[in-house]
């Protein structure tokens, strides 16, 4: 299921303690920690440099935010990917690490297993996700669905956000669809793509809907 | 006003200067015409109560504020008075000033900065009748002093109190702004610490296990506590109210827009408590501590909010017969409250499939 290659990892946390424990886990569990970053500045630095498959990010960072950071290290290593790993709670934050191109997000109550089965999905590619976020992207699109030509959800994207948000795994909602989970993990990850600003344009458009959403 | 507040005492100065510097001008101006007066020692006596007076007065407006007042208005009316007995009738009929000359307006100050508009009339009231007396009825200057008395009591009284009104709207503001910092920074200071180590504790006790995994779940009630605790915010001016933020306290995991999903307090308060009575009854039928998913949604026109439990389900039909049997638990607590608000509820469930509450509430 999983690439057999070992993903590289880099973890950024300001907390020390935090950023040690986690960076620990994943080495004990056979994961290739090649780095750690105490901020934003320093993870772009230093993912410039390793290459890293995965970027564990914490999002409420000095210098650069982690929202930020992600946006840098995503705009100059495509192939990498971010996992966030937030204790904020699920706010606008998590909302705006998504239009940045994460593509998974936990809450650091996580247990040290969900954690390392996330970097792993992440890796291979798959979107990791909570209910939290699930509500958060169904509020976020209801939102744009008021502006003209924003990114929209298709109906079977919905139903299955809607489940994801109140709780149900990947897998329940597979069956409650009769679908493949496969497709469940396309359908959710097609819904965290399309907020994702790309380029100048989307960016311009962004900040307009943002600006005139600031009443 | 406080009487020690930085404005209150700057005015209190100002009119101390200007006590001391009209009693220097009438000082100045009464010794150099000493020659001329009738009484010339009646006249010493005067300059000697108004320097006395000047120097005790501004010493002691701060502990006696009134009696200094009336104090105050007494000398300036003997000070006033004592030109009688200093000049002779031809010379004060001729249009000599009175002994004070414009010193006798720093009392009409004080009364106004102390008891306003009302206070600056009366006080000009009382020197204005003391000078008028002196020349047998109105001659044209006179008047004219008199006149500038009054505006001069009405004027200082009302600008000290647009002054004092300032200064109050002003240290509200401060206040209100450094009580927002320091919420600010103390919710920073718990987020970047307590909570991480809260977060932490709770992951690695769930790991080790056993007398670990037991601190790992009071570590972790209490991450969410506090969370719910930060999270609260003072309510609107405008009587809305975030949904979000009522239900933040519950034990359920809570999804919802990023922003403010925004109803009338008493709405939003009948909605929350029948969220609370939907997670009731998943306490009592599933179990306290079964995992329950609440589902927060803003379609614009309503609100939707979804409970959710991975419980046994409720057999078709139950429903209905336990509210036939007069336990009115899920109809009267749940269904009951959103009815009020104009909304509907939708109870999807299945043995072994868990059960949705799904309450909808108009805006």
């Amino acid at each position: 299921m999983y690439p057999a290659e070992t993903p590289r990892v880099l973890v950024v946390d300001d907390h020390p303690m935090w950023r040690d424990a986690v960076a620990r886990d994943l080495g004990d569990a056979g994961l290739d920690v090649v780095g750690t970053a105490p901020d934003g500045a320093a993870a772009v630095r230093i993912a410039a440099a390793v290459h890293p498959d995965v970027v564990v990010m914490d999002l409420q960072l000095p210098e650069c935010s982690g929202v930020e950071a992600t946006r840098r290290i995503l705009a100059a290593l495509p192939a990498t990917r971010v996992l966030v790993l937030s204790a904020s709670g699920e706010t606008g934050d998590v909302l705006d690490a998504v239009k940045a191109g994460a593509t998974g997000y936990l809450v650091k109550s996580a247990s040290a297993g969900e954690l390392l089965e996330a970097v792993r999905r992440t890796a291979a590619g798959e979107a990791t996700f909570t209910p939290g976020l699930a509500g958060l992207l169904l509020g976020e699109y209801r939102r744009l669905a008021t502006a003209p030509a924003g990114p929209q959800l298709t109906e079977r994207e919905t139903e299955v956000l809607r489940l994801v948000a109140k709780g149900l795994t990947a897998k329940q909602v597979a069956a409650r669809l009769v679908l493949s989970h496969r497709t469940v993990q396309n359908h959710v990850r097609n819904a965290m793509g399309k907020l994702r600003v790309r380029n100048r344009a989307g960016l311009v458009r962004y900040a307009i809907e943002a600006g005139l959403d600031t009443d | 006003m406080t009487p020690g507040s930085t404005l209150e005492v700057s005015l209190w100065r100002a009119v101390a200067v200007f006590r001391l510097l009209t009693l220097a001008y009438a000082v100045g101006v009464n010794l150099y015409d000493l020659p001329n007066v009738a009484h010339p020692g009646v006249l010493v006596a005067t300059l000697a109560l108004m320097v006395s007076w000047s120097g005790v007065s501004i010493w002691a407006y701060r502990r006696w504020r009134a009696p200094v007042l009336v104090a105050d208005l007494v000398c300036t009316v003997l000070a006033v008075a004592a030109t009688w007995l200093v000049e002779d009738p031809q010379r004060i009929a001729a249009g000599e000033p009175t002994v004070p000359m414009v010193w006798a307006a720093t009392v009409v100050l004080a009364w106004a900065l102390a008891w306003g508009p009302p206070g600056g009339v009366v006080a000009a009231a009382v020197v204005g009748a003391a000078t008028l007396v002196q020349r047998d009825g109105p001659s044209g200057t006179t008047l004219n002093n008199v006149v500038l008395l009054f505006l001069a009591g009405a004027v200082v009284g009302y600008v000290a109190g647009l002054a004092r009104h300032a200064e109050r709207a002003l240290a509200e503001s401060v206040r209100l702004a450094a009580a927002t910092a320091e919420r600010e920074r103390l919710s920073r200071q718990i987020h970047d610490g307590v909570l991480q180590v809260l977060a932490m504790v709770r992951r690695r006790g769930t790991d080790l296990g056993g007398e670990a995994a037991e601190l790992a779940r009071v570590a972790g009630e209490q991450e969410a506590a506090l969370r719910a605790l930060m999270a609260s915010a003072a309510p609107r001016d405008d009587g809305q109210v975030d949904l979000r933020e009522l239900l933040a306290g519950t034990r359920a995991q809570v999804s919802a827009p990023a922003g403010p999903v925004l109803l009338p307090s008493a709405r939003a308060a009948e909605l929350a408590a029948a969220v609370a009575a939907a997670l009731h009854n998943v306490d009592t039928h599933v179990g306290p501590d079964a995992p329950v998913w609440v589902l927060v949604e803003d379609t614009g026109a309503e609100v939707v909010v979804t409970v959710r439990d991975d419980g046994p389900g409720i057999p078709a039909g139950r429903l209905a017969e336990a509210s036939a049997a007069g336990r009115l638990g899920m109809a009267q607590s749940v269904i009951g409250r959103v009815r009020d608000l104009g909304g509907s509820v939708d109870v999807v469930t299945a043995p072994g499939e868990g059960t949705e509450v799904e309450l909808r509430v108009p805006r």
